[in-house]
């Protein structure tokens, strides 16, 4: 495992997605899923099933072939925590969604959550669109814990499009939506004579 | 149910009524034909009475997925469509629709998302009065109204059908103009570049009037064993990840054989007149990757990336962004036609892909009406005023769009070479390429008799995916029944994929049980056949390869004979197959022996 540290600057580690290599395969969904949402069998804790609805990381797929991995952006400014209204948690000291300390993903405590959506709703609002409120959980969905240090999209990505890099990075999409990245890509790369986009 | 890794639920649509049910799946079943392919047979062995017509209300069609669908054991991502064929005949026929059953593979994420929706396959069947789509959000089934989609191109539906889903992540499946105007060779599309392109299931699906399925899910059912099931993944990984092969896959996809089968001589060209394209590098995987492709792209959970996707960057054409050449397209719209202008080329598999329609066959009989319109058997008059000249990318794109909307010669192009040799006549039949009404694929036969045994024998007509013995037959009925892609065979063997049917089924499974699966299903669409009349006088080649030695290339002067092929191979192979060398008939004990009888 990678040993981290707070970012002085106040950056955080972070996943970096690099879109020309991503064929959009959704593997990244099947192994986030595994990893956070185990199963356990006589007390011992296995990866589950990988069905990729339960990912934090999403690929959009778009016509001509572009693919998009929508992952937490470890915004600088946290719009869901801030929109977050719901109270403090006595033992943790925490409101139900907070920054963690060393890695600086977004953590969720069921327990004080007021099941309001405010956050879901200022992800889309002021950034990528990552977190997702389940209407029948009633709960925010998305949040990426970066897998306590070893993010497994990382890792199992066969085509190396992703990339857990620490410290401050110029983020071309940063906060963009996936239609919004999609559609600057797309003009990039398909575009015949004369900037002809069909 | 015990059985793991199974929704065990059909859905079954019946676009006449407007009913919406789900059909149980019974253990049995799933224990003997697995899923895909298999199941599909299954079901179509006994709902399709023989001679059904095939674009009739009693026909039916149905999207099957697996047992490995919708998990992420990599490359398992086809969807097999299944259903009477509307292209393919005997040469006696028993009935006035007598034909071959037909399955049609893609790749893709539609497969795995009818797990996630909760079901294991979908079967359509009757007719809609008017054009529909099918929206599936998990226990949610619509049928819904689109008949303003109806006459769209499949580039375009793709775009549009996704505005109005209220949800980025459905899958789509849709057929084109060629569907909606019955052309005997319709494809449905996925994603705008997949495509289940044979035998016709396009001009099913337009025939029930039904334009597209658009499929959500969430779910997906457990597995047996996750300790073994998370140990299998990690193992094929680990193989795919550092196999050569894969790489290769990567690098050129199907596309690498344009040059490679060119230069064996086992490429079709000229209209399986020839065996080598002197231009096979100007369409080749190196010139695309030069002044085409963009990037790789995958199906589901697959690590190979054989899709590569591009733009046409100069020319009339530019600005069309699409997938190809690979293997099949690139001959058939290519080396067969003596294309050699690639952005041509392009624009060609654009088109067909647009159309909604069977790139092998509109290539095969384009390629057939060139070569009749060359020996003057057929006149400008014939044509439409198209002159229609090997190489001529104008002419071709021209043809095509006549077939699609079967005005004029298109009528009778439509549906394919038997039929046209049979209007021309003049000795036409011996260079129409097909075997059971089904034109033959990309791969010719002078340098590999095999390959013509494969075509010979394959139960869905001419067909190059089928192998040209027993063992190989048997294992891609049993590959196509499980979800899993071809391609990745290399990287599981019998035995890989055996342990991972085990591990999430629980089903135990022997060697012998595993493969029996596949020979069953191959016997038993053999029987669909034979039930609607087909016999030995239709396991034949067109003359063309007993009568006309390749004239150049390093197949020069190979030719069939028909002694060594129908009186030594294909008797060998009935024999091989437990099957009477007399009339191609399996026997008694034979279907007794797989539990057929
Ligand atoms: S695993 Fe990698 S290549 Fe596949 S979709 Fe995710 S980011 Fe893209
Ligand atoms: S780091 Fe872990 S939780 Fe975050 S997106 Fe990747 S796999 Fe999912």
């Amino acid at each position: 495992m990678v040993s981290l540290s707070f970012g002085k600057d106040g950056t955080y580690s972070m996943i970096i997605v690099e879109y020309n290599k991503c064929a959009g395969c959704r593997t990244c969904e099947t192994v986030c899923s595994a990893a956070n949402h185990k199963i356990k069998i006589g007390g011992v804790d296995y990866p589950g099933l990988g069905n990729p609805n339960l990912s934090n990381i999403r690929v959009y797929s778009y016509n001509p072939d572009t693919f998009v991995p929508n992952v937490c952006q470890f915004c600088e400014d946290s719009p869901c925590v801030n929109a977050c209204p719901s109270p403090i948690d006595k033992k943790t000291g925490k409101k139900a969604l907070s920054k963690d300390e060393v890695l600086g993903n977004i953590v969720y405590n069921p327990s004080v959550c007021m099941h309001c959506g405010n956050c879901a709703r200022a992800c889309k609002e002021k950034s990528a669109g990552v977190i997702i409120f389940d209407e029948q959980e009633r709960r925010p969905t998305g949040m990426c814990t970066l897998c306590g240090g070893d993010p497994q999209c990382v890792k199992y990505c066969p085509y190396g499009a992703l990339h857990f890099v620490k410290g401050k990075v110029k983020r071309k999409f940063y906060k963009m939506k996936p239609d919004k990245i999609a559609e600057i890509l797309a003009r990039e790369w398909y575009k015949g004579k004369g900037g002809k986009v069909q | 149910m015990k059985i793991k890794g199974y929704n065990g639920i059909i859905l079954d649509v019946n676009l006449t009524t407007g009913k919406i049910s789900k059909i149980a799946l019974s253990e049995e079943y799933i224990v003997n034909f697995l899923g895909g392919r298999g199941l599909g047979a299954k079901f179509l062995y006994d709902e399709v009475k023989a001679g059904t017509d095939p674009l009739g209300e009693e026909n039916i069609l149905m999207f099957m997925a697996g047992p490995l669908s919708g998990y992420p054991v990599p490359s398992a991502s086809r969807l097999t469509v299944i259903t009477k064929s509307p292209h393919t005949s005997p040469v006696n026929k028993k009935y006035k629709h007598s034909s071959t059953l037909s399955y049609s593979s893609v790749g893709g994420f539609f497969a795995p998302e009818i797990k996630f929706a909760g079901y294991d396959g979908i079967i359509i069947r009757g007719k809609s009065p008017f054009p529909v789509y099918l929206y599936i959000k998990n226990d949610k089934v619509e049928i819904r109204d689109a008949r303003k989609f109806w006459g769209m191109g499949t580039n375009e539906f793709d775009k549009r059908i996704k505005e109005e889903l209220d949800d980025k992540k459905f899958q789509v499946i849709y057929i084109g103009p060629a569907g909606e105007n019955l052309v005997e060779y319709a494809s449905i599309l996925h994603t705008a570049s997949r495509a289940a392109g044979r035998g016709g299931v396009g001009a099913v699906m337009g025939s029930k009037k039904l334009k597209a399925i658009a499929i959500r899910g969430t779910n997906l059912p457990p597995v047996d064993d996750i300790v073994k099931y998370n140990k299998l993944l990690e193992k094929y990984r680990k193989i795919f990840k550092n196999s050569n092969r894969t790489l290769n896959w990567r690098l050129n996809g199907t596309a690498g054989a344009l040059v490679s089968s060119s230069r064996r001589g086992s490429q079709a060209v000229k209209n399986y007149r020839e065996g080598t394209f002197k231009d096979i590098d100007k369409i080749g995987a190196e010139a695309a990757r030069k002044q085409y492709w963009v990037k790789n792209y995958a199906c589901y959970t697959c690590m190979l990336s054989c899709k590569k996707s591009g733009v046409i960057k100069d020319g009339p054409y530019a600005g069309i962004s699409h997938d190809g050449p690979e293997y099949e397209t690139g001959t058939m719209l290519g080396a067969n036609l003596l294309v050699s202008d690639l952005a041509g080329l392009l624009k060609e598999i654009f088109d067909a892909d647009d159309y909604g329609v069977d790139a092998i066959a509109i290539g095969n009989t384009i390629g057939f009406l060139m070569e009749a319109y060359e020996k003057k058997l057929i006149d400008i008059k014939f044509l439409d005023g198209i002159d229609l000249k090997w190489g001529d990318v104008d002419a071709i794109l021209k043809m095509m769009k006549k077939i699609i909307n079967r005005e004029g010669v298109g009528m009778y192009a439509s549906r394919g070479v038997k039929f046209l040799s049979e209007k021309i006549g003049q000795g036409s039949s011996d260079f129409a390429i097909h075997v059971k009404g089904h034109e033959l694929a990309a791969w010719n036969v002078h340098v590999n008799p095999w390959t013509g045994i494969s075509y010979a024998t394959s139960n869905r007509g001419a067909c190059h995916l089928n192998g040209g013995n027993p063992k190989s037959q048997d294992r891609g009925a049993l590959l196509d029944s499980l979800g899993i892609c071809r391609f990745a065979f290399f990287g599981y063997k019998n035995d890989g994929l055996r342990e991972f049917v085990n591990a999430i089924t629980g089903i135990d499974y022997t060697s012998e049980d595993f493969r029996k699966v596949g020979e069953r299903i191959y016997n038993l669409e053999k029987m669909f056949n034979v039930r609607e009349g087909f016999d030995i006088k239709d396991d034949v080649l067109p003359e063309r390869f007993f009568k006309e030695p390749l004239s150049y290339g390093p197949g020069k002067g190979k030719v069939l004979t028909k002694e060594k092929f129908y009186g030594k191979m294909l008797h060998k192979y009935y024999l091989d197959r437990g099957w009477d060398p007399k009339t191609s008939i399996p026997t008694k004990s034979k279907l007794k022996e797989l539990g057929l009888v």
